[in-house]
């Protein structure tokens, strides 16, 4: 019976066929939704108590994977690398993007030309960028040993700044937050073009000088952007891939950890897939404290 | 470009039908339009091209045919094939290195018996013993797959420098240790040796013949793990302390630039680098000081391939040589027209024409698998002028040395699947990584890949 029959029949009333009509009319988008993410989530969650085998019979193993993987100490290892990551890309791209917002919004020539520039990282495709990046950071012909080993001898000796596992990390957060502060930039920047430049002059007849407009005026108001910004960079960086791993594969953040775990070597596809349950919860726990605290919803 | 493929492809379509004609009218075509998936490690856009051109060329003398080529990373292919595997849409054909052919026939997701079809068909003797030794399944019944093409692997090095420093050729351990000391100068921007440091297949190709020449091994005659053994321990050692004469941090074949500038004295390559030694216009399409002034080093040199020599054989308690059989093979299908379709493609990259289109793409880096195309005319004539450039018999020694191989997987002539599994998971380039890059030590980085290996074997 198509829908137009079901909307026909005499027994209903104008209410009951407007809701027959509307849930008729989200149903494909209910479908979608629940077929592409509720479902794979759910499958996640059930795998994570399996030992998978990909040629088919799962075997029920209850926590196993979940107390192997705690107990594991490269998990400990893989979730200090990705709060190290989270809270300096975080820190860097808002600050970068204040910094930066807060010059775009005075008066200069070309300023137009600029602001579109600026937004040039964030809108380039990530796998070109990080192939200027290997370039530029080539231990024998980049750029960069070129200008601090043999222009200013600021080191000792040539070195490989993405490669050696020591400093990889602090490259890919580099690279995190001149990719990303272009998005911090532009949405402070709007929110600064919108606040009332009689406040400022106020603020002026009061005698307040640079540091206190800025404390009193700019901040408050821009305090919900940041916050939502931090927020969404938080969400992304947390299970941020392609960007470190394209760029330096020993950065083991816990996305790119958990890809190692579960499609490389030795395959643990039910230890990957309680990795992944544990790192949305540790996301969700901390977005829910960070709702309340920070955004006071 | 596009005027020469269609010069290939036509001058092709001329010849073929004569060949596969000539070679037997036994083919039967299969019933009603199939299209199957192949997939390649040739991932670079110029090979792909020349595939493609086969492709064109056989889909247009059979048009129920068609075939969509995909190209894998060969460090990720291991992966793709799991995965596929395990979602039930794995390609009809795939071409990989024989290791991994082997890791996937141990698994069981391989058509070994269309592959020895094909091998009988074409004739046993016709092959390379060596070569389909490798591929030969542990019942000895049959073929995992199809040897195709191969290189032959070693350490290129600087004759000029070394005759100048009056150092011997590094065709030992002490040797090239000794050579990787002595020009091993980063004040001025030149390293001694390039050795695979990445966790990449690259880094167990370096490691092998070291490792081969100490007597080390992974699985002894029985088939027991030995991995944990002294004669290892020393070549970890010892190529730890190679290492150490490397260019800054982890490392891959990609670094082999830096010998083409003039900035490293030794490098572990295939016969794939005759190519780019020969040819200044594909050396100076790498990144060169011609390309940028203004760093510190050497133009290219179009005097290197003289100066450039290879020692194919390392030798310190015993000799090893290294190198590797690339091959076609065939993933189990639902649907058996597949199958047929893609091994009847197969044959037909067999036959004189296409085969040597194929080979033509590296001459030098990719030698054949069948005796009577070695030494062909037409084969010997490389667009390149490679063979020109070294000398056709020079190139044979090259190419006999495929009949040869050693690897951890054969030994005293039996096959240790189990090793190529290992290989195909890349355990010893991890372990490798890190010993030389995170400083770990020797003993716990053995430790830990003896686990990861007993984990696979068991």
């Amino acid at each position: 019976m198509n829908l137009a029959g079901i909307l026909n029949q005499n027994n209903l009333n104008r209410q009951q066929r407007e809701s027959v009509l509307g849930w008729a009319l989200i149903l494909p988008a209910v479908l979608i939704i629940l077929s592409l993410i509720l479902y794979p989530i759910i499958y996640n969650i059930y795998l994570s108590f399996f030992d998978v085998n990909l040629e088919g019979g799962n075997t029920y193993i209850g926590l196993d994977n979940y107390s192997n993987v705690v107990f594991d100490s490269v998990f400990w290892n893989s979730v200090y690398t990705t709060i190290l990551y989270v809270l300096f890309t975080t820190i860097g791209t808002t600050l970068l993007g204040l910094i930066v917002a807060l010059a775009m919004n005075k008066e200069f020539p070309l300023r137009g030309l600029v602001r579109s520039l600026i937004l040039l990282p964030y809108v380039a495709p990530v796998i070109s960028v990080v192939f200027a990046w290997k370039f530029i950071f080539d231990p024998v012909n980049g750029i960069f040993m070129d200008i601090t080993y043999e222009k200013l001898g600021m080191f000792s000796e040539r070195f490989n700044m993405i490669g050696t596992p020591e400093y990889a990390v602090w490259v890919a957060i580099l690279f995190s937050i001149w990719k990303g502060f272009p998005f911090a930039y532009l949405m402070i920047l709007s929110r600064l073009q919108a606040i009332d430049a009689t406040l400022y002059e106020a603020a002026e007849i009061d005698g307040a000088n640079r540091w206190e407009k800025f404390k009193s005026i700019t901040f408050p108001e821009v305090y919900f952007v940041v916050g939502a910004i931090v927020l969404l960079r938080i969400i992304w960086n947390f299970n941020k891939f392609e960007d470190i791993y394209l760029l330096t594969r020993n950065v083991k953040v816990l996305a790119v950890y958990t890809y190692f775990k579960a499609f490389t070597g030795y395959m643990e596809m039910g230890q990957g897939a309680s990795l992944a349950v544990i790192q949305f919860l540790l996301l969700i726990g901390f977005i829910l404290f960070y709702v309340k605290r920070v955004l006071k919803w | 470009m596009k005027k020469a493929i269609l010069i290939i492809l036509a001058s092709l379509l001329i010849l073929l039908p004569l060949s596969v004609f000539a070679g037997g009218a036994e083919e039967v075509q299969e019933a009603g339009p199939v299209s199957f998936d192949f997939w390649t490690t040739e991932t670079q856009s110029d090979r792909m091209a020349t595939i493609q051109v086969l492709i064109d060329t056989y889909t247009t003398l059979y048009p129920d045919v068609s075939i969509n080529l995909v190209a894998v990373d060969e460090n990720d292919l291991a992966t793709h094939v799991q995965t596929a595997s395990a979602a039930g849409t794995l390609p009809a054909m795939f071409e990989a290195p024989a290791e991994t052919a082997v890791a996937f026939g141990v698994e069981g997701i391989l058509d070994t018996a269309a592959v020895t079809d094909i091998v009988n068909g074409i004739g046993k003797d016709k092959f390379y013993q060596g070569a389909l030794k490798v591929l030969e399944t542990s019942a000895k019944d049959g073929y995992y797959a199809l040897p195709y093409h191969g290189w032959v692997q070693g350490l290129w090095y600087r004759a000029d420098w070394f005759e100048e420093a009056g150092l011997e050729p590094p065709a030992t351990w002490e040797a090239t240790l000794k050579a990787a000391k002595y020009f091993y100068k980063p004040d001025e921007n030149q390293y001694g040796i390039l050795v695979g440091t990445k966790p990449e297949g690259y880094a167990e190709q370096c490691f092998t013949p070291i490792a081969m020449a100490n007597n080390a091994a992974l699985f002894d005659k029985d088939g027991k793990l030995v991995f944990n053994s002294p004669e290892m321990k020393e070549a970890v050692e010892y190529y730890a302390e190679l290492a150490k004469y490397n260019p800054p941090g982890p490392q891959t074949w990609r670094a082999r630039d830096y010998y083409l500038q003039g900035k490293l004295a030794m490098f572990y390559y295939s016969t794939y680098i005759m190519d780019d030694l020969a040819l200044q216009e594909v050396a100076a399409g790498s990144l060169t000081s011609e390309n940028f002034e203004n760093l510190k080093g050497s133009g290219f040199d179009p005097e290197l391939v003289d100066k450039t020599k290879l020692a194919p054989i390392m030798t310190n308690k015993a000799s090893a040589g290294y190198g590797t059989v690339v091959a076609f093979g065939l993933f189990n299908q639902d649907d058996s027209a597949k199958t047929a379709a893609a091994k009847n493609f197969i044959k037909y990259l067999y036959t004189q024409n296409a085969y040597i289109t194929f080979l033509h793409m590296a001459p030098g880096g990719m030698n054949p698998m069948l005796k009577e195309i070695s030494t062909n005319a037409r084969f010997q004539n490389d667009p390149k002028g490679i063979f020109k450039h070294y000398g056709a018999e020079k190139m044979g020694e090259i190419i006999q040395g495929l009949d040869s191989i050693e690897t951890f997987s054969i030994v005293d002539g039996n096959r240790m699947e189990a090793a190529s599994v290992i290989t195909a998971q890349q355990i010893i380039p991890q372990m490798l990584y890190k010993v030389t890059q995170e400083g770990m030590d020797v003993d716990k980085a053995m430790a830990w890949a003896e686990g990861e290996m007993e984990k696979l074997v068991k």
